[in-house]
C-alpha cells in the first residue's frame, strides 16, 4: 500500500515497492521543495540582473522569464529531474496494482452493496470523452482517466489514488482531502446560514475532495460526475469504504442531465485548468443553470496570472509547457470574474477566498481566515510548500 | 481487453520535453534517477534485514563475511541483475522501440 491510501481499496506493495515509492515521495520533495528554491536563488543572482543589462528593465511576466531562465543549466536539470520524477511516482506504484487488478474488481463490486453506505453509480458507455481527456496522458499519468483495461476496470482510478498519494507527499492530507477539507469549513463557518441540500461536485475523479462535504453538510445528498468510468468505478467503491454516500455520474460537466435550478453548491476542484477554454465558459455557464437561486458556485484552482507576480506565474506555468497539461496557462491567463459574468453571474455576487490549509494550519486558522481575507496571493498559495493555502472563486446566483 | 490482460501503461504517450542541447544528457538525467532510486531499494531493504537479523539474534557478523553463495543462488542473483540493468537503462531501450511503428508501446522492463 502507498502512505495515503488505506481504505478497502488498498493494493499490497512489497518491501521493494515501498522503497521505490519512498524514494519518489523524497525525490519530489527534494526537486518541489530544494531545487524549487535553488531556481528562485539563481533567478534572483544572475537571470534578473542579467536581464536588466540587456533589457535596462525587469521581466514583463512568465512569459519572458521562462524565454530566458530556459537556457540555464540549473532550470534544466529541475525540470528534466521532476519530469522524470512525475513519470516515476506513477511508475513506483503500477507493480503493486497490477497484481491485485482482479481482486480490486472483487472488493469494489462488494462495497457496492456494502450497508456502510448508500451511494450510487451511473457509468454511461456511450459518453464521447473529450479530446483533452482521450488525446493526452495528462500531468505524465499513462492511459490517463479513461484507459478500460478490461470490463468493469478501475485500475486507472487506483493509479491516480496511489499516484497521487506519493506525488503529494503528504500535503493533501492522510485521506488525500485537503482541499475539500479545507474549503468546506470555510464555507460552512463563513455562511452559517448556508445549508446546501444537494452537492454536485464536477470532474471528481475518484472523489478526494468530494466526500469532505459530506462532514460539514451530513444531511446533503452529494453528487460527482466526470467522464472517465474507472475512477468513478474506483471513487464509487471508496466512499462506500469510507461509509460516505455519493452519488456518482458518468457526464460531461459541460452538459450534465440534471435538471434546472436542482443544486444549492456546485463545486469543483483542480479541474478547470484541465479544460480548454471553450469547455471553461461552457462549464460556468452549466453551473448557472444547474444552481437554485441563492444557490453557491465555487472551483478551487490555481491563482489567476494577474494576481501573480511574474516568477510566479513563471513558476505555475512550468506544468504547461512540461507537464502536459496544455491548457493550464490559458485557465491562468483568464479573469475568474470576468468568466462568471460572462456567463450570466451578477458581478457583486462574484467570490474568491484563499484559504489556509487544514493539515498545515489547522482548523483555528481557517476560522480567523473568514475575517482576514485580505486577497493577497503569494508564493505558498496553490503550491506544495510550508505554508500552502488553497485559492478558489465562483459567485452566488 | 481481457482479464488476463492485466497489464496497466508504463510510458508517457506523445513526445517527452527535452531540455540539454547535448546529445545524450535528458536520458542521463534519466538513468542516474533510476539508479538513485534502486540503490535506493537497496539501502532500505538492508537497513530492513540487518535490523530484523540482529533483533532476532539470527546472524553474527563473521558469519555474514564469510557466506558464499550456491550455484543456483548465483543463476538467480545473475538474472535478476539483468532486470536491474534493464530497468535502470530503460529510458535508451524505450527510445529504441519508440521509433519502431510496430510498437504503440515499448514493453516495460521486468519488475520484481
Ligand atoms: C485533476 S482531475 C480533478 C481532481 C479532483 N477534482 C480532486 O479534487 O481530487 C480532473 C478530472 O476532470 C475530469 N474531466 C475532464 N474533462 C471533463 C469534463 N468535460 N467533464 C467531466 N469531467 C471531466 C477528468 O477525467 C479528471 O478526472
Amino acid at each position: 500500500m502507498t502512505r495515503y491510501v488505506q481504505h478497502g481499496l488498498k493494493v499490497k506493495s512489497k518491501p521493494d515497492e515501498i522503497a521505490r515509492q519512498n524514494f519518489m515521495l523524497n525525490m519530489r520533495s527534494y526537486v518541489m521543495l530544494d531545487m524549487a528554491m535553488g531556481m528562485k536563488k539563481i533567478y534572483d543572482n544572475n537571470i534578473e540582473p542579467n536581464f536588466k543589462k540587456l533589457n535596462k528593465r525587469k521581466p514583463k511576466n512568465g512569459d519572458e522569464i521562462h524565454k530566458t531562465i530556459k537556457k540555464d543549466t540549473y532550470f534544466k536539470f529541475y525540470s528534466s529531474i521532476r519530469c522524470n520524477a512525475q513519470e516515476m511516482v506513477f511508475r513506483s506504484v503500477i507493480p503493486p496494482i497490477e497484481r491485485s487488478m482482479i481482486d480490486l474488481k472483487k472488493k469494489a463490486k462488494k462495497l457496492s452493496t456494502s450497508k456502510k453506505a448508500n451511494g450510487s453509480l451511473k457509468i454511461d458507455k456511450k459518453l464521447t470523452i473529450p479530446k483533452s481527456v482521450s488525446a493526452l496522458d495528462v500531468h505524465l499519468m499513462p492511459g490517463c482517466y479513461h484507459s478500460e483495461h478490461s470490463e468493469n476496470d478501475l485500475t486507472q482510478g487506483a493509479l491516480y489514488d496511489n499516484g497521487v498519494s506519493v506525488f503529494s507527499m503528504g500535503f493533501f492530507g492522510e485521506k488525500l482531502d485537503d482541499i475539500g477539507s479545507s474549503i468546506s469549513l470555510f464555507i460552512k463557518k463563513k455562511y452559517p446560514k448556508f445549508k446546501p441540500v444537494r452537492i454536485l461536485d464536477l470532474g471528481c475523479t475518484v472523489g478526494h475532495n468530494t466526500l469532505p462535504w459530506n462532514k460539514v453538510y451530513p444531511k446533503a445528498e452529494i453528487h460527482a460526475v466526470d467522464v472517465g468510468a474507472p475512477v468513478l468505478r474506483y471513487g464509487h467503491a471508496r466512499a462506500q469504504s469510507e461509509g460516505i454516500s455519493v452519488h456518482f455520474h458518468q457526464q460531461n460537466a459541460e452538459k450534465t442531465n440534471f435538471e434546472n435550478n436542482s443544486f444549492d453548491l456546485v463545486f469543483s476542484s483542480m479541474f478547470l485548468h484541465e479544460v480548454p477554454k471553450k469547455g471553461i465558459k461552457q462549464i460556468i455557464r452549466e453551473a448557472k443553470r444547474l444552481l437554485k437561486p441563492g444557490g453557491l458556485m465555487l472551483h478551487m484552482e490555481l491563482p489567476p496570472n494577474k494576481m501573480l507576480d511574474a516568477y510566479n506565474s513563471f513558476y505555475l506555468d512550468w506544468d504547461s509547457y512540461y507537464n502536459k497539461e496544455p491548457y493550464y496557462k490559458t485557465f491562468r491567463d483568464m479573469i475568474p470574474e470576468k468568466v462568471c459574468s460572462e456567463a450570466g453571474f451578477s458581478k457583486n455576487k462574484f467570490v474568491q477566498f484563499i484559504i489556509p490549509s487544514i493539515g498545515q494550519f489547522g482548523e483555528e486558522e481557517i476560522i480567523k481566515s473568514v475575517n482576514s481575507q485580505n486577497g493577497n496571493v503569494d508564493d505558498r498559495t496553490g503550491r506544495f510548500t510550508k505554508g500552502i493555502h488553497w485559492y478558489c472563486f465562483g459567485s452566488w446566483k | 481487453m481481457s482479464e488476463n490482460d492485466n497489464k496497466l501503461r508504463y510510458s508517457v504517450r506523445g513526445k517527452k520535453s527535452r531540455f540539454f542541447e547535448s546529445d545524450g544528457v535528458d536520458e542521463l538525467v534519466s538513468i542516474c534517477m533510476s539508479i538513485a532510486q534502486e540503490l535506493w531499494v537497496v539501502k532500505e531493504e538492508l537497513a530492513l534485514l540487518k535490523n530484523l537479523t540482529l533483533e532476532k539474534g539470527l546472524l553474527t557478523k563473521k558469519e555474514l563475511e564469510n557466506f558464499k553463495f550456491t550455484v543456483k543462488q548465483k543463476t538467480e542473483l545473475d538474472n535478476e541483475n539483468k532486470d536491474f540493468i534493464d530497468r535502470v537503462f530503460f529510458t535508451l531501450r524505450e527510445s529504441v522501440e519508440s521509433v519502431d511503428s510496430n510498437h504503440d508501446e515499448p514493453n516495460p522492463p521486468p519488475i520484481p
